[in-house]
């Protein structure tokens, strides 16, 4: 019964937070010293068109009255309407993150072999030939800022061997196939700039975790290379890898901005890069609510999978 | 990943920051045309050894405008590393030395802000900041520093929650000392290698989130030479003239591999973690 307290003690400090998060966002985003109404129309803008905005965005009035006002509202979906589209932002968000997250999925996808495999090649024969060119490649990746090998990457699979098309277009109507076919090299380069790092990491707990007494037990039962790899060696190390795949989920909620943006992808990273542009407020409240609700969430899933595998986390109270 | 020889990478990465020192220093005074020079060669040529990186659409010499900026580039992330690393420390080491309900709530407040993807998060004060602001260099700094506060403040709170439990912090405490105090003249110069280690950690990383807030168009203004900026400047040539697009990568690519191999070097002798991803 401790690892249940343990979980909803890690619950409620997670939701406090996304209160905070959502506290901390809403007056930033309303409550900044001067007019956020001539901020967004600039300061040329008659009086009365402020005025209109103000009133239409709820700027006036006391902090706290809007901040549950907005809250009010956000517990039943309504994050108001868009500013630049018209739209409610719910409506306009939600089929840009369904996009945003099949690119995220198939980006997994590539981001458990691409992390996975390199790391066993490498812990076969540390400091070996081989661990050390797959070291340098993925301290090069590791270096190279993330829209640099982005767009390396659609030079290479766009431009010089057109295999992809250059810029993602998903329009109503189009089939699963052709779907595919847009989001592969976008969730390709997603998943292969995620994998650098969970490569580094792996490969380093394989080779501490083959040092183990416990391996060396194994080994000296004459247990085959192959059994203990997978029984005893693989299943530890894949627990801190885990731990930072959930990094790595949260940092893709970033990464994801700058590669939809190379490629053209209209998801949920690219609609909120646009409203912040146009100072969308409704919009960009709402969308940066979602990336860290997406963030404590991943973060929460991370630590509850930690308690279950690890049984000294599960006893210790 | 830990290099065997933390000499070696250190050296290497020494060598390679000392280069782009040269180049960002001295670059500018010898480069073979004005970073504005329109017309130094014909519209949008390839790469050649008039124009290693090629002209623009406006016959601009690509190599001169990158090497122009270097020193843009390098000074708008050592100031806004600087700013978020001392700023970030004020804020970890008061809290880890004043503890109790303080402490706290400035724990509870960084726990909010680094739930915020770090990149949304500098995309939104850019964006806040309004138009008045936005493009000036001011800016870009005070956003480089504000994604470091909160992640520079846990470090140094962890390294203060370590010192305070010495001696000498306890007589500080019976001396009667406030605790800004007792973290200014107890707590720092006992954390300082960490701080340092961590500034250069963090330093690793601003040239990339400099250069992508350019890139997305939260940066610097054109025509700045700013390398993340004018990848997106000169997308659209990315079919015809590539040197276009990947020179300043390039040039960006390097000054981040040189800071990551010191880095790597310098905290494989202090045996903290080496640079990962992210600020």
């Amino acid at each position: 019964m401790r690892i249940l307290r343990l979980i909803l003690a890690r619950l409620v400090a997670s939701a406090f937070t996304l209160v905070l998060v959502s506290v901390v966002v809403v007056v930033g985003v309303q409550g900044l010293p001067g007019d956020a109404a001539a901020r967004i129309l600039g300061r040329e803008a008659p009086a009365a068109a402020r005025a209109r905005l103000r009133e239409e965005l709820n700027l006036d009035g006391p902090l706290v009255g809007r901040y549950l006002h907005w809250a009010g509202g956000a517990v039943r979906g309504d994050f108001g309407t868009s500013f630049a589209s018209r739209l409610p932002v719910a409506g306009f968000l939600g089929p840009r993150l369904l996009h945003t997250l099949a690119l995220s999925a198939l980006a997994l996808l590539f981001y458990v072999p691409l992390s996975i495999l390199p790391a066993l090649v490498q812990a076969r024969r540390p400091d070996g030939p081989l661990d050390r060119a797959i070291t340098v490649v993925t301290v090069l990746i590791l270096s190279a800022p993330e829209f640099l090998s982005a767009t390396l990457l659609l030079f290479a699979f766009a431009v010089i061997w057109p295999l992809f098309p250059p810029m993602v277009q998903l329009t109503a109507g189009m089939g699963w196939g052709a779907y595919l076919h847009m989001l592969l090299l976008p969730a390709a380069t997603l998943g292969l700039l995620l994998a650098t790092y969970g490569v580094r990491l792996l490969r380093e707990s394989l080779i501490d975790i083959h040092r183990a007494d416990f391996v060396r037990m194994a080994e000296f039962k004459g247990l085959s290379d192959r059994r203990v790899l997978w029984r005893h060696v693989l299943p530890n190390a894949l627990i801190p890898w885990m731990n930072a795949t959930a990094l790595n989920i949260a940092f893709m909620i970033g990464g994801v901005v700058v590669v939809e943006k190379v490629f053209a992808f209209p998801g949920f990273g690219s609609a909120l890069v646009d409203a912040l542009q146009l100072r969308d407020l409704p919009v960009i409240t709402a969308g940066v609510m979602v990336a860290a609700a997406i963030f404590i969430l991943v973060n929460l899933l991370a630590d509850i999978g930690a308690l279950l595998a690890s049984p000294r986390l599960r006893t210790l109270g | 990943m830990r290099l065997r020889l933390p000499h070696a990478a250190l050296r290497w990465g020494l060598a390679i920051l000392v280069l782009h020192a040269l180049m960002a220093g001295f670059g500018p005074l010898v480069a073979p045309y004005g970073q504005a020079q329109m017309m130094a060669g014909m519209p949008i040529e390839g790469a050649s050894l008039a124009h290693p990186f090629g002209t623009d659409q406006m016959g601009r010499d690509v190599f001169s405008r990158a090497l122009a900026g270097g020193w843009i580039v390098i000074s708008l992330s050592v100031a806004g590393t600087l700013a978020g690393v001392v700023l970030g420390a004020a804020v970890g080491l008061f809290a880890g030395t004043v503890g109790g309900w303080a402490d706290e709530v400035l724990m509870r407040l960084s726990e909010a802000f680094l739930a915020i993807p770090f990149l949304i998060f500098a995309l939104l004060i850019v964006s806040l900041a309004g138009p008045g602001l936005q493009g000036s260099p001011g800016l870009l700094v005070g956003v480089v520093a504000a994604v470091y506060l909160p992640r520079v403040a846990r470090m140094s709170r962890a390294a203060a929650l370590e010192v305070v439990a010495r001696d000498h912090v306890l007589a500080a405490r019976l001396r009667g000392e406030g605790a800004w105090t007792i973290a200014r003249r107890e707590v720092l110069p006992n954390a300082i290698g960490v701080l340092l280690v961590e500034f250069a950690v963090r330093a690793g990383y601003a040239p990339i989130l400099v250069g992508t807030l350019g890139f997305l168009g939260f940066g610097l203004k054109p025509p700045t030479p700013e390398w993340g900026l004018m990848m997106a400047e000169y997308r659209n040539l990315l079919t015809t003239q590539p040197w276009a697009v990947f020179g300043p990568g390039l040039m960006l690519a390097t000054l981040v591999i040189g800071l990551n191999l010191f880095t790597e070097g310098l905290s494989a002798m202090a045996s903290r973690a080496g640079p990962g991803r992210g600020p």
